[in-house]
């Protein structure tokens, strides 16, 4: 069978912030079989602009990424926002051009959340991770309300050696993070982040994980805020990659 | 009732500082949430329910002048009398009106949020006319010296028993009691006298029946029935969207309507009630009037805000937020609070007067997957983003910052090279710890928690010095 | 201009009016008004045990008592028994359409009127019942006052097992084969009547009625 090409988005959270997640989403997927391409021109898929009100800016910057990535067979994405964005919304943006409708809705439905298509499209039987201990997972709005992603990367952290999965309280509640919204109404955002977080360490689990790094670094700031030195917060690529 | 929602941000900061509010907040949370997800799981196809709903929602609003101009006649037939009001101001001259032709001393009234958006009590009150309200929680508030609610459907919930214990003592001059069955009795004891010799009854409306002219009416305690029964004269005042076609779709409404709200499978009672007394009766009210309020309805219809009219005032939008959970209703600053009144206040009160309001939500879609007719809430909350920013009404820094951003995203190398000095100066700040303390550039981040730092370099950056040691082949 | 004409003038602006699109649009009216459509129901199983049995077990969890009785000449008994267990007084006002039963056997003094607020007790019928929810349907008429089943502080209503429906949609239907038009007043009543509104802690008797008693005839 010949190899799958993947194009990767990498996001501009990952790209600025944690470049280890970019790396764990390509071993995954290099493992798993797939030719993985990282374009060099990308940048940001426009969530903010579109979110923000600015619509111009969200279309430009959506006619921008539709272009660069619409010869892949697939887009894979670390992070349920950003694929949710190109997946959902993407087609929505172009009510009144429907050349560019059709290009987005094109790629909306190659591009795929990374556990999502590791689990849907590339039914992976094995990753190469290991982690020794608990981990607790926080499912992120855009990807569990909006792509459904919620047995995927429960399915595959399942496959990693040592892990014990434990659920905490609200598992589905949002972190407070909402993007801009984090640093325009700081105090509201962090207080939610303070529930997010009660309910984290009250399982007891050593390590919280999710699929959206805007979440993580809101979740790990607070935890840290609050005190709390040990508990891990984790991209769940990380954990399934294992070291890279 | 006075707009506040411009304050949104100073008034969510004091409710985060209210250690009694957010141990009410906390507890009223655990319980709507709870209750609600219990009682969805009566309906085999809760789903297909509220696909149901929204059609039937929508049914009418798409064809509103029509299904208004039915109910009018339906409702006239029955020997009511049919009004319609602009906005508050003619709402109160017309329920003043009323009241005077019919030598009204007292009214008692049922929870209507109109006459909240309208300031009906102080336009009662203005012309010599006491307005009791009977619903407990509006009571509580009434006497708290006309606190607003906080809530559509629990407008106390932001009291606490030993709130309602000191008030009820200091305002009905009673021994101080704890035991909430208690302060019930005393309340219903002072009301039932209320009820007994009030001469008109005020009430919302939860829907018109456009099919027999009928307003429907849920209430758990009992004093929607109170108000509609008692007194001779019943004025029924609801918004011009609240119409449905038949009796069937309000049972379709109905599976729905109390599990959001509640998480009750059916509110107590539940009246259809349509035109006058009969003359050998012997209750319910000689003369009955539809007040048909506008106040910002009609300019949303066939807008990009049309389907924020499918609204049927649950709460459950609220009840799942987590902003709401976490500040409360009165931050919101008007009448509706959450989610729905992010989209209502705006659009109703003036947009110029709510300019946080959009933006005060995560856009996590927990009110949308929970909405009852399936409004989609945080695309409402993101399109009135977006005439914000058309208007020019958001702060010229954001609006500079924005068009930067999508300017400078729009140059890959330009944007790698800003990325590349962005992870480092964020390194730097971190110095050789693993946190940001305190974050110059987006300081309202830091407030209440650290910023992880950064790797220091950009994955575009490391991606291409791994490529250029091991070339592929 | 009128505020009727001034509100309805910018709901046809916002639709978009026209002669074509009014067309059309009363016609998905009448269609509408002629089909009445059902929504999605939950299953039930409509034999008649079942559906006395379901309307008895929702209305226990609405906090109602429930008592069955095999004839209508039964229910004085039954009343008198439910008043002696819960220590209420011997007297109540009922509905005028209820006065045939024989109440004075059974020791009650009842009194067929209009309701006042000194009535501790009131007895009412009811137009049907729905097993869905564990509800009563109770249509108001001179013969049966809609402050009955309110101001008292004890309400109790006889329910004909026959007259127990699967949903509420098949209430509407009866009612429109039986009496026409609706009256004006249809009470919908599940329970004794409660209230959330200190701390979201349910107690019952707000305004109207503390407890809710169902005599059943199983006919």
């Amino acid at each position: 069978m010949a190899r799958v090409r993947v194009a990767m988005f990498v996001t501009c959270l990952v790209d600025l912030m944690r470049p280890r997640i970019g790396f764990a989403a390509l071993k995954l997927l290099e493992n798993a079989g797939c030719e993985v391409i990282v374009p060099d021109t990308q940048t940001c898929c426009g969530q903010p602009a579109w979110n923000s009100g600015d619509a111009p800016g969200a279309v430009a910057l959506a006619k921008k990424t539709i272009a660069e990535f619409e010869g892949f067979e697939y887009v894979v994405v670390p992070s349920g926002s950003c694929g949710e964005h190109i997946r959902v919304e993407y087609p929505r943006l172009f009510a009144g051009e429907p050349d560019w409708r059709d290009r987005a809705t094109a790629l909306a439905s190659r591009t795929y959340e990374l556990t999502d298509f590791l689990v849907t499209v590339l039914k992976v039987d094995s990753v190469p991770g290991d982690y020794e201990g608990t981990v607790t997972y926080h499912d992120s709005c855009s990807g569990l309300r909006g792509l459904g992603i919620k047995q995927q990367p429960r399915a595959l952290l399942a496959k990693v050696k040592g892990v014990s999965l434990k659920e905490m309280n609200g598992c589905e509640e949002c972190c407070g993070f909402g993007g801009t919204f984090s640093i325009k109404f700081g105090e509201v955002s962090a207080a939610i982040a303070e529930r997010k977080c009660d309910n984290v360490l009250a399982s007891g689990a050593q390590a919280v994980v999710g699929g959206d790094l805007g979440c993580l670094l809101n979740i790990e700031g607070k935890l840290r805020r609050m005190g709390d030195e040990t508990t891990q917060v984790l991209h769940v690529a990380e954990v399934l990659a294992g070291r890279t | 009732m006075e707009i506040k929602s411009m304050h949104f941000k100073a008034n969510a900061s004091a409710k985060l500082a209210d250690v009694v509010l957010q141990g009410n907040l906390k507890n009223a949370k655990g319980k709507f949430v709870t209750k609600r997800a219990q009682a969805i799981k009566d309906l085999d196809d809760f789903e297909g329910t509220r696909d149901a709903a929204e059609a039937i929602r929508n049914k009418v609003i798409d064809n509103l002048d029509l299904w208004l101009e039915r109910f009018e006649q339906k409702a006239m037939d029955t020997g009511a009398t049919v009004l319609w009001a602009k906005d508050g101001a003619e709402v109160c001259r017309l329920v003043t009106e009323i009241a005077k032709k019919h030598g009204v001393k007292k009214v008692t009234k049922s929870k209507s949020m109109l006459s909240e958006e309208a300031g009906l009590n102080q336009a009662l009150e203005a012309a010599g006319i006491q307005p009791v309200e009977t619903d407990l929680g509006e009571y509580i508030l009434q006497v708290d010296n006309n606190e607003p609610p906080s809530h559509i459907i629990a407008p106390a919930v932001h009291k606490s028993l030993d709130d309602v214990a000191d008030l009820f003592h200091k305002v009905h001059g009673t021994p101080r009691k704890t035991e909430i069955p208690a302060l019930t009795r005393e309340a219903r004891e002072v009301l039932r006298g209320h009820f007994l010799s009030a001469e008109m009854g005020l009430s919302g409306g939860n829907f018109l029946v456009a099919e027999t002219g009928s307003v429907a009416l849920v209430t758990n305690e009992g004093n929607g029935r109170m108000v509609t029964t008692m007194p001779k004269v019943h004025v029924v005042i609801t918004g011009i969207e609240k119409v449905i076609p038949t009796l069937e779709d309000l049972s379709t409404l109905m599976r729905l309507l109390p599990r959001s709200a509640t998480g009750q499978p059916i509110s107590n009672y539940f009246s259809i009630l349509t035109g006058v007394k009969k003359p050998a009766e012997h209750d319910g009210p000689e003369h009955l009037y539809f007040v048909l309020v506008d106040s910002g309805r009609a300019d949303v219809v066939g807008t990009d805000f049309h389907a924020i009219l499918r609204c049927i005032r649950c709460g459950a939008c609220m009840n799942h937020c987590p902003v709401y959970q976490t500040i409360g209703g009165h931050a919101y600053g008007w009448v509706y609070p959450g989610p729905m009144g992010s989209v209502l206040t705006p659009l109703y009160a003036g947009m110029e007067n709510s300019i946080d309001l959009p933006h005060a939500a995560t856009l996590c879609n927990q009110c949308g997957v929970v909405c009852p007719v399936k409004i989609p809430l945080p695309d409402l909350l993101r399109k009135l983003r977006e005439k914000q920013t058309e208007r020019g009404l958001r702060p010229i820094t954001e609006r500079i910052g924005l068009r930067v951003w999508a300017w400078v995203a729009q140059r890959p190398k330009l944007y790698a090279l800003g990325a590349s000095v962005g992870a480092r100066y964020l390194k730097w700040l971190a110095g050789d710890t693993d946190r940001i303390r305190l974050l110059p550039t987006a300081p309202e981040w830091t407030l209440g928690r650290d910023f992880p730092a950064p790797q220091g370099k950009t994955f575009r950056e490391l991606y291409a010095a791994r490529r250029s040691a091991t070339p592929r082949t | 201009m009128s505020s009727r004409e001034d509100i309805l003038g910018r709901v046809r602006a916002g639709l978009h009016r026209d002669a074509t699109n009014a067309a059309a649009g009363r016609a998905e009216m009448a269609a509408a008004l002629a089909s009445r459509s059902h929504g999605p129901k939950p299953a039930i199983d409509s034999s008649p045990q079942a559906l006395l049995e379901r309307f008895r077990v929702k209305s226990e969890q609405q906090s109602s008592s429930v008592d069955v009785v095999t004839a209508e000449s039964a229910v004085p008994a039954a009343v008198d028994r439910y008043l002696t267990a819960m220590k209420l007084p011997k007297s109540a006002v009922a509905w005028p359409s209820l006065t045939a039963l024989d109440w004075a056997a059974a020791g009650l003094n009842v009194e067929g009127r209009g309701a006042r607020d000194a009535d501790l007790v009131g007895i009412t019928g009811c137009f049907c019942a729905v097993a869905e929810t564990g509800t009563l349907m109770l249509c108001s008429s001179p013969d049966t006052p809609a402050a009955i089943s309110l101001l008292p502080e004890t309400h109790i209503a006889i329910v004909r097992a026959s007259r127990i429906l699967p949903y509420m949609e098949d209430a509407w239907a009866l009612a429109r084969k039986e009496l026409g038009s609706l009256p004006r007043a249809v009470n919908f009543i599940s329970g004794p009547s409660r209230t959330g509104d200190i701390e979201q802690t349910i107690v019952l008797g707000a305004h109207g009625p503390y407890r809710v008693h169902l005599v059943i005839v199983a006919d």
